[in-house]
């Protein structure tokens, strides 16, 4: 019986996956004159318009290619991607990001680009270098610097005002961090001073380096949470949550920190130079807000992270995804982008950017970059970040105290970091 | 998961056998001519099912002993996922409160036998009505169910607890708290199948005849004893129906603990998620998050072992107390 | 009835009150969920809570900027006709033979049949899954229907359904020569509308609810359903509650304005394939 349904099912399926393959054309790169339409993946919603912008843009020069922009929401976004690669359905050009493109490259999912980049001569120096490094996987670049981004400190104006404290100014230290936070947090009102998100590319990322600690050894070989430093900084945080002045991790779950401080019940929010467009948008904070750079510690440190943007190494049109992700890099993208976008990755196109969002203090992102650290990565840097959530939500909820969980991450992770 | 709660009304219904045809049927005159429009008849589903359902299992069945690469391929590797997955404290949690669901889901059946029983009073006005607005969420999609209690459940903001402070309460966290967040959705699936089990449990006792009762009172029997003597045993085969469909569809939990508690990362960061953590949530983590498919098929032949014994402990316990009339 | 008629009355106005509350329990949730669409986020975010709507219907805009929100509605209406319908079909025919045509093996292949009700649904996914990746069906209204065509349940349900018809009408119209296809067609199909109904009823529900399958299969935002769009709004932490109350309201409305039109036939269908089935 089982034999029977076995053979039958198999029929079928030969059956059907013949039409389908039938139907599908072969796998050579098309020539340049027949239609294409190259799907591109993006994360976030408020950069849909501005990269449909720039697809049009890139559309008028090459007819023949349509881009079809697809937004997967953060959330899911690599989750989605990576089914879709598995089911061989992966988007021809994607967002590629620091904690994902060693994996990517490393499993052959993403197409090499340097043959191209010399072939093309495109000039890598206009990229900020720690973002070429980050896309280079054993010597070969595997993506196009599209933006970056720094962390800064975005402030609620009127509550600053309401408690009497003063706007955080340049140089600024964790001593008057707390001192600040200190007086914002008022019970009565349920406001906040900030909210300890659970992140780490805003937040304990950036105290751990200011606090003269590390998350990874400089060779990616080592886990870097059981040093004294880095724990320092995880305790800045911890603290926080402890004096109140932070909202718990329960009240972050039920209400996200985004959601709290632009109902004002935060008076800060540590954010990136990406939540411009965001809080320029929304009717509560594009008045209210504005951004100041993060607190210095045992030194000044911010995490810089940048986009860039690949080709599936399963294309169907090879040569017309390499066209787009080189016009996506070019100086006439970046112009575009840094009206509307982000801050753009290519050098001397960032003052558009600025002029953009001149309602914020735009500039401190910028000149975060002098400073700046690069995001934290691995080969499987996705497997030790989920460790990191599952220890630090102990030590956030105070079920353990937070050196044990920073050492017991430190533990996971190099066993971790071992087997990559 | 909704499909399979309703989709076993028949592993119910068909332990009863069909009626047999008491009259020999007059055949057409090829006997072979019939069976060939049978099977044409029946092809398309059957190759349907052979196709997306039964060859499925058995490949599940095969990739729990496979381990699978990031991005696809894979290999096997025995009974290593089976290894893994005895000593793995994150599937023994999710196999326990999957269990801990299971068995609060049940109190859903006494209350919707109470209210069942209150709109099955003679002469009572507005049943209709009454049953259309108990049935609403019954209709409504889970995701919209799971983010509006999200929301009533809201720790700061929510109208629960905001309700509980008028007689003041100071309500938790429900589903951002440990210690409420399992009982939270627990609630929440009780109030969503509530509907479905008063129009079961109501058109059985539609079915019991007035005259029982008519002559119960006239034995002197109370309303309680009517109950307890001629509903309850005359309504035990719909009690019956009720009670696999929740456990069946219990075990199977997911859209809420997808929608309230979060997934891949919102999941990793919420403190309650351990204890809110199901089987099939797991699963999905496993199979389309981590791409572990192979320990994802491993997990779920474990719940395939829970649902064949719990349903095989109701079937065998069925017969102590299930009267088909 | 034996009750003295005061105790009656009194009894009967418990029997209100306590349905009435039941009710509020169950209806409550919507009332808060419409208010709170129609608030401004810092109005939603106040403690105690405010019971006047901002009458904001801004929200709704919202919620089709956020997602390509009339391509998910018309994915899911198509996906749920497609289901429907394929089942109604199917089903019925496979019903029908199982039910009246005699044939060699018909128990053991109902057997089979009813061995796919005993599996919980995430056993088949993965190698379902796995079959659209290699007929290239991912992201297509094709992955969204095509498993939900065939139903064993349905089979089940048409199939008792067809038995408990009188065995005389078929019989009739066998002395006339009518063939199996014609008397499927033509007397057992009609005789089955209510049978048919609660099938088409029942489909309807799970398949504009649906949410495992959906979320697995289709990625791009603009070939997902709406249970799954929904859920990945709720995933993006930028959506706030009242953008999200006025989504979820908009995704389940159509379900249940259904519900209000074929009420009587929603219970029947449900109390049907609960007790009769």
């Amino acid at each position: 019986m089982w034999k029977a349904v076995r053979v039958g099912a198999a029929a079928v399926l030969a059956a059907a996956l013949a039409v389908t393959a039938a139907g599908c054309g072969s796998d050579e790169p098309a020539a340049s004159d027949e239609k294409v339409t190259l799907s591109y993946a993006v994360w976030d919603k408020n950069q849909v318009p501005v990269m449909e912008e720039i697809a049009a843009a890139f559309t008028k020069d090459h007819p023949n290619i349509t881009i079809n922009v697809q937004l997967t929401p953060w959330a899911d976004y690599w989750t989605k991607l990576r089914a879709a690669v598995t089911g061989g359905a992966a988007p021809d050009v994607f967002w590629m990001n620091g904690p994902n493109i060693q994996l990517y490259a490393d499993n052959g999912v993403i197409m090499p680009l340097s043959d191209k980049i010399d072939r093309a001569k495109v000039d890598l120096t206009v990229y900020p270098k720690a973002l070429v490094d980050l896309y280079t996987f054993e010597g070969k670049v595997y993506g196009l610097p599209k933006d970056f981004d720094t962390v800064g400190v975005w402030y609620n104006k009127e509550l600053f005002d309401a408690a009497g404290v003063k706007y955080p100014a340049d140089g600024w230290t964790w001593a008057d961090f707390k001192a600040a936070a200190a007086k914002l947090t008022n019970p009565a009102k349920g406001v906040y001073a900030v909210g300890a998100n659970l992140a780490g590319q805003e937040y304990y990322y950036n105290t751990i380096y200011q606090a003269g600690g590390n998350v990874i050894s400089a060779d990616g070989k080592k886990s870097g949470f059981d040093d004294p430093a880095t724990i320092e900084g995880l305790r800045f945080w911890t603290d926080l949550i402890k004096n109140k002045q932070s909202p718990d991790l329960k009240t972050m779950t039920d209400t996200a920190p985004l959601q709290l401080f632009e109902s004002g019940k935060l008076a800060m929010y540590w954010g990136g130079s990406w939540n411009v467009s965001e809080f320029g948008k929304n009717e509560y904070t594009k008045t209210r807000v504005d951004a100041a750079p993060l607190p210095t510690g045992v030194k000044q440190a911010t995490i810089i992270h940048g986009l860039a943007n690949v080709v599936s190494a399963k294309t169907k049109a090879p040569a017309q995804a390499w066209e787009f992700v080189k016009f996506l890099g070019s100086k006439p993208a970046a112009d575009i982008l840094g009206k509307k976008g982000p801050i753009p990755a290519y050098t001397g196109t960032q003052d558009a950017w600025l002029a953009a969002n001149s309602q914020f203090k735009g500039k401190v992102f910028l000149d975060a970059v002098s400073y700046a650290v690069p995001y934290p990565v691995s080969r499987n840097t996705a497997a030790w970040n989920d460790e990191e959530f599952k220890q630090l939500t102990k030590a956030y909820t105070g079920e353990v105290g937070v050196e044990a969980a920073a050492k017991e991450l430190a533990t996971q992770m190099n066993a971790l970091l071992a087997k990559e | 998961m909704t499909a399979t709660v309703t989709g076993t009304a028949d592993d119910v219904r068909t332990a009863v056998p069909a009626p047999v045809p008491a009259r020999r049927r007059r055949r057409w005159r090829h006997r072979g001519a019939e069976a060939a429009w049978a099977y044409l008849l029946i092809a398309p589903t059957g190759l349907g099912l052979a196709v997306f359902y039964l060859w499925p299992v058995l490949q599940t069945g095969y990739f729990s002993f496979t381990e699978w690469g990031p991005f696809g391929g894979h290999e096997w590797v025995g009974l290593d996922n089976y290894r893994t997955l005895a000593a793995d404290d994150e599937v023994l949690t999710a196999l326990r409160n999957t269990v801990a669901y299971t068995l609060l889901g049940l109190l859903g059946i006494p209350l919707a036998v109470m209210f069942a029983a209150l709109l099955n009073r003679p002469r009572l006005r507005g049943v209709s009505a009454y049953r259309a607005l108990f049935f609403l969420p019954v209709v409504t999609m889970p995701v919209a169910v799971a983010m509006v209690w999200r929301w009533l459940y809201n720790g700061d903001y929510g109208l629960i607890n905001y309700v509980l402070s008028l007689v003041g309460v100071e309500g938790p966290h429900w589903i951002a708290d440990p210690a409420t967040a399992l009982y939270a959705l627990v609630a929440v699936g009780i109030w969503t199948s509530l509907g479905y089990n008063i129009v079961i449990f109501l058109a059985g006792m539609q079915a019991i005849p007035r005259e029982y009762y008519e002559a119960a009172a006239i034995d002197g029997a109370g309303a309680l004893a009517q109950f307890r003597r001629i509903t309850l045993p005359l309504l035990s085969p719909s009690l019956f129906f009720v009670s696999v469909l929740s456990v069946i569809g219990s075990l199977q939990l997911f859209d809420l603990v997808y929608v309230m508690g979060g997934s891949g990362q919102s999941a990793r960061a919420n403190p309650a998620f351990p204890r809110i953590q199901t089987v099939v949530h797991l699963f999905y983590d496993k199979a389309f998050y981590t791409n572990d498919r192979g320990y994802a098929a491993a997990i779920v032949m474990a719940l395939l072992v829970l649902i064949v014994t719990l349903t095989a402990i109701q079937f065998r316990l069925q017969k102590r107390w299930v009267h088909y009339g | 009835m034996a009750e003295r008629p005061a105790a009656a009355r009194g009894g009967r106005t418990a029997t209100h009150v306590t349905l009435l509350i039941g009710a509020a329990v169950m209806v409550g949730p919507f009332l808060w969920q419409f208010l709170t669409s129609l608030k401004t986020l810092s109005n939603a975010m106040k403690v105690p809570p405010t019971f006047t709507p901002d009458w904001r219907w801004s929200n709704y805009g919202d919620v089709f900027e956020l997602l390509p929100f009339g391509h998910q509605i018309l994915n899911t209406v198509l996906m749920t006709a497609a289901r429907t319908a394929g089942q109604l079909l199917f089903c019925s025919m496979a019903a029908y033979a199982f039910a009246r045509l005699r044939f060699p093996g018909r128990g053991l292949l109902f057997g089979i049949f009813l061995s796919v009700l005993m599996v919980p649904p995430p056993l088949f996914v993965i190698p379902q899954y796995e079959i659209m990746a290699d007929l290239g069906w991912l992201n297509s209204l094709t992955a969204l229907i095509v498993p939900g065509l065939f139903s064993a349940f349905g089979v089940f349900l048409l199939r008792q359904f067809f038995l408990g018809l009188p065995k005389e009408l078929d019989e009739a119209a066998r002395l006339d020569g009518a063939g199996p296809l014609r008397i499927y067609w033509s007397v057992m199909l009609p005789l089955a509308k209510p049978g048919l109904l609660a099938l088409g009823i029942l489909t309807v529900l799970w398949s504009w609810n649906d949410l495992f399958w959906p979320l697995i299969v289709n990625t791009d935002p603009e070939q997902m359903t709406l249970s799954a769009g929904l859920a990945s709004l709720q995933g993006q932490f930028q959506t706030d509650y009242p953008v999200l109350m006025a989504g979820s309201l908009l995704a389940s409305l159509p379900v249940i304005v259904l519900f209000t039109v074929m009420q009587r036939h929603f219970i029947q269908g449900i109390a049907f394939s609960g007790n009769k089935g």
